[in-house]
């Protein structure tokens, strides 16, 4: 703590002479002059306090397992940069040139963090058309995972797939340059909170209707022409096709998106460029949007492709998944299948035959063929009908025996190439062949541990668990998208299908209960991914009433009546950030933002051109403002601006330095008393020193005493003060709202600094103690401490080694006040209690009375 | 003495809502939909604070501040964007902007920055007042 020595010397030197007699416009000027310092340094202190919230929040969410989007990480960057910057001008202002280096430091750092959070280039050069025959799997950059799984089929696996093209990722970017459609997409985005039901849908229809009234740019719409002519040759004039969405992350092992983008099946060839619009916009479905924002994607990074196929007249269709869903040790194939298209299994909405086939032996373990009510098959001309199944094909199982096996194998096939569990979509032709029509990585549950069983008669049995869990909460019927805006969080979300549109509600509820479905639909995918307890299948739930509570127990396919909470899994609920594309490019911002390293002024690295972070030149503006603004008054021989010594009856020495209009009055003398101050915080702080007089150092054991004996040999930073033990330096820098104060009690330094105006937003209060001379496992012992003591008022806690920082900000006034009164206690009641931090039993004993006096300090504040 | 502000935006309905609550919050505003307007606003009448878009077709927020800071050194300019972006948030600091905030921004902050800027402005003229008076020219001020 040089600085300190530096600024008493200062006032020591400054003190001892009279005032010299200074001419009343010299005297005029100095004030103009010192105004306008002090309100850059006003400036630098509030932008040092904004940049550190900002810091805080950024690695607040870095650490959390609440999810954020990009426009809050650059948002929260370039907030910090802004601030930085301010900073640096300002204190150019206090000290013009004299640290100009730190602005070259500023714009190399600037020019990291921008290489970071720039936005992707999206290239709309290369191929507007692919023919899937022509795709392998390393093209998932150009067509999206989805196609390019197809394509390696076809192609190295010799697996029969549709015949068709995909219109690429470079076609989706020309459409998005053609009408210069990326700005409003992305001012929509960043001032729309995503989090609100509300505005969600709002802006997932905004967007969406921006898009699929897009003009498909004429080179795009040539290209998609002429690969639908191509096609259309190639496999008979009158076919439909269906289009799909590819997008860039769909399908992969990190992220499904199962269902989340549309596809439409059995398109007109006329109206195939209208349908890719729809497809395309359909990036934007609230469900997509949530799960990118849960999951921590980049909307930039999810570029469209669309893939464009000739349909296949299926007998029947499904799903096969070459594990269990539920249980990744459970190897055996599962089956699903229905009469018709696959769309019935995969749109989840109704009970499906399944087949469960071991994988060595290839044979049929388990069989549940249930009653089917309809069949999806094309309607001529256009679209997909719903047919009436009669009750002899109703009650007969979809598939025989030995496609269930062939079906197996080829999974199993698919499995060993991608080397990955497989979900597979596929369909069977009224001639016998199996057509892969999608395969993609599959999504396990996480492992369900024991839970103590829920006793009592539940209100729903049966069902089928697609994720496991138990959980509960109030019960909430969603039938239209109406009720999904007014569903509250924390509900139990009951449905009759499990619509994959749903999906946008799985950040939101406890648990998923439907009448129908089963472990083959995109929601039950979506809600494995997610960690969301489901139970579908269950039949009836007439027993569930709205907004009665309930627990959900998946594993045990039963409801209960209220809250189990000793059998709830609420905390197993996966963080979905973690590893995701947004989250490494926030560590990475903060890479070069938060690290501090000028922790120590009176090191010789204490230099602009040490600095490596922004938090580094934050630190650094804030040290030498605050010791520009002390020497003003010295430099200028200027008495009125310089410290005058508190009188008082605590026994230490205290300087005070009036910035603004922190006296009730001039003081020209060398002395204020505490009746003259009018700054608020520095009083609140002063009621909390002196509201509980001090015992005294705490009684040592001869270990402690040893302890501080022998820091004092090895540390030579404690050679001077050991000499003259209690040595106190404390100096106060204040206006009527502010205050700043660095003190030194004994072996302890510290730092309070705070602004308590009307202004709640602007607020704040730093609190920070470092030191002691005990060893270093007692002073950190003390820091975490204090930290405990001042995490129950609400302050954000850091703790390094024996340094605790403590801060909190936006709060009215009178809350800063109150709790600058318990730092004050701290400050005086903290001293040596590093000492006894090595026996447990004093430990225990010194908190409890900590906590006590806290306590009686705030009681008194607001006696009832 | 009631702070004059000058809003330019070219999304009118942006400007219009805005100027009706700093005007409840006894602030005197005027309006210009680009900043051409915004210069013959300027040149028309005292301002204290410009608040100014970022993003304007024909002459965009980063070149008109250059203008403003040129023609009127005293007075103070806010930057508003509509989306953060880096480059353009320190490019404008360094132009001489009073700081820069992103929309949307909370009515109260943007309050308190216009006061600060405003408080700003007056220290300069007190401290080229004085200047004048102690007998010392201004090399920084108004060349009127």
């Amino acid at each position: 703590m040089r600085f300190v020595g530096h600024i008493g010397a200062l006032i020591r030197r400054l003190t001892g002479h009279h005032e010299p007699d200074i001419p009343p416009e010299e005297a005029e000027r100095l004030t103009s002059l010192f105004t306008e310092r002090y309100h850059s340094f006003r400036t630098l202190l509030a932008a040092n306090g904004r940049a550190l919230e900002n810091m805080a929040q950024m690695e607040q969410a870095y650490g959390g397992i609440q999810p954020y989007g990009m426009d809050f990480v650059v948002s929260n960057a370039t907030a910090v940069v802004v601030r930085v910057f301010r900073m640096i001008r300002h204190l150019d202002a206090l000290a013009p040139g004299a640290y100009s280096e730190l602005f070259a430091r500023f714009d190399a750092i600037r020019s990291g963090l921008e290489a970071v959070i720039d936005p992707p280039r999206n290239p709309s050069e290369g191929p507007l058309v692919l023919s899937l025959s022509s795709i392998r799997r390393g093209d998932s950059d150009v067509v999206g995972s989805k196609m390019a799984n197809l394509g390696e089929i076809a192609g190295a696996l010799d697996l029969q797939v549709p015949a068709g093209f995909v219109i690429t990722a470079a076609a989706y970017n020309r459409l998005l340059d053609h009408n210069e459609l990326r700005p409003e997409i992305h001012r929509l985005i960043v001032s729309t909170e995503i989090q609100r039901p509300d505005s969600l849908f709002a802006l997932s229809s905004r967007l969406q209707q921006l898009i699929a009234s897009a003009t498909v740019p004429p080179d795009v719409e040539e290209a998609v022409r002429s690969a639908l002519a191509e096609l259309a040759s190639r496999v008979g004039g009158t076919a439909g096709f269906a289009v799909r969405s590819s997008a860039f992350g769909e399908d992969t092992a990190e992220t499904s998106f199962a269902g989340l983008y549309e596809s439409e099946l059995n398109v007109h060839p006329d109206n195939v460029l209208e349908t890719y619009l729809e497809i395309a916009a359909s990036k934007y479905t609230p469900q997509a949007m949530v799960y990118r924002y849960q999951r921590g994607l980049r909307s930039e990074d999810t570029e469209m492709a669309v893939g464009c196929m000739a349909m296949i007249p299926a007998v029947a269709g499904g799903v096969a998944y070459t594990s269990d869903p539920q249980d990744a040790d459970d190897r055996r194939i599962h089956v699903s299948a229905a009469v018709g298209l696959p769309k019935t299994v995969v749109d989840g909405r109704f009970e499906t035959d399944l087949f469960v086939v071991d994988r060595q032996r290839l044979d049929i373990v388990q069989r549940q063929v249930v009653p089917k009510t309809f069949a999806f098959d094309l309607r001529p001309g256009e679209g997909i009908a719903r047919r009436k199944l009669s009750p002899e094909i109703a009650t007969r199982a979809a598939l025989t025996d030995e496609q269930a096996v062939t079906i197996a194998e080829v999974a199993l096939r698919l499995e060993a190439h991608f080397g990955h569990s497989q979900d597979v979509e596929w369909a069977l032709t009224g001639g016998g062949e199996l057509v892969i029509l999608q395969a993609r990585p599959m999504h396990h549950a996480a492992s369900s541990p024991t839970r103590p069983s829920i006793a009592g008669e539940p209100l729903v049995t049966g069902g089928v668990c697609v994720s496991p869990g138990v959980a509960g909460g109030p019960v909430r019927w969603v039938r239209s998208d109406r009720e999904a805006l007014m569903m509250p969080d924390g509900a139990v979300l009951v449905v009759e299908h499990p619509d994959p549109r749903w999906a946008a509600l799985l950040d939101r509820a406890a648990a998923v209960v439907s009448e129908h479905g089963g472990i083959a639909g995109h929601l039950a995918t979506v809600a494995r991914e997610f960690g969301v307890p489901a139970l579908f299948g269950a039949g009836s739930l007439e027993a569930l009433q709205r907004g009665a509570q309930v627990t959900v127990d998946a594993d045990g396919l039963a409801v209960h009546p209220g809250r189990h909470s000793d059998a709830e899994s609420g905390h197993e609920r996966r963080s979905l950030m973690d590893g995701s594309p947004i989250q490494t490019i926030l560590g990475d911002a903060l890479s070069h933002i938060s690290p501090l390293n000028l922790t120590d002024p009176e090191s010789s690295d204490f230099h602009p051109s040490k600095v490596r972070s922004l938090h580094d030149i934050t630190r650094f503006c804030h040290e030498k403002a605050v010791t520009e603004m002390f020497s003003f008054g010295t430099k200028n021989s200027f008495p009125r601006y310089a410290a005058k010594q508190l009188h008082h009856n605590v026994p230490m020495q205290w300087w005070m330095l009036d910035l603004d209009d922190g006296f009730t009055e001039e003081i020209t003398g060398k002395y204020v008393k505490l009746d003259q101050v009018s700054c608020q915080p520095m009083r609140a702080l002063w009621d909390g020193m002196v509201a509980i007089p001090w015992d005294g150092p705490p009684a040592m054991s001869g270990s402690g005493f040893a302890s501080v004996l022998f820091e004092a040999t090895r540390n030579p930073a404690l050679s001077t003060p050991f000499k003259k033990p209690y040595a106190q330096r404390n100096y106060f820098m204040v206006s009527a709202n502010f205050m700043n104060l660095q003190s030194r009690f004994g072996f302890h330094f510290s730092t309070v600094e705070t602004l308590a105006s009307q202004r709640d937003d602007e607020n704040y209060l730093i609190f920070s103690l470092k030191g002691g001379a005990a060893d270093e496992e007692r002073r950190a012992g003390r820091a975490r401490l204090i930290a405990d003591l001042l995490e129950i008022h609400g302050f954000h806690l850091k703790v390094i080694e024996d340094t605790v920082t403590a801060r909190i900000w936006a709060m009215p006034q009178e809350e800063i006040l109150s709790r600058l009164k318990i730092v004050g206690y701290l400050l005086m009641h903290t001293r040596q209690l590093d000492m006894v931090m090595g026996d447990p039993a004093s430990v225990t004993r010194y908190r409890a009375k900590l906590e006590g006096d806290i306590s009686s300090i705030l009681a008194a504040e607001n006696p009832q | 003495m009631t702070i004059r502000v000058l809003l330019v935006d070219d999304e009118t309905s942006f400007v219009e809502t805005l100027g009706k609550r700093l005007t409840i919050r006894n602030l005197d505003v005027v309006t210009a939909g680009s900043a051409d307007e915004a210069f013959d606003v300027l040149a028309r009448e005292a301002v204290d604070v410009v608040l100014l878009d970022v993003k304007m077709p024909g002459t965009d927020g980063l070149t008109a501040i250059k203008t403003i800071k040129r023609r009127h050194p005293l007075v103070e300019v806010i930057l508003l964007s509509g989306h953060a972006n880096l480059e353009a948030s320190v490019g404008g600091m360094a132009l001489g902007a009073f700081d820069y905030l992103l929309k949307p921004v909370r009515l109260e902050e943007l309050v308190y920055k216009i006061e600060d800027a405003y408080q700003r402005k007056s220290i300069q003229e007190g401290k080229i007042r004085n200047l004048r008076e102690v007998g010392i020219s201004d090399p920084d001020g108004p060349k009127s």
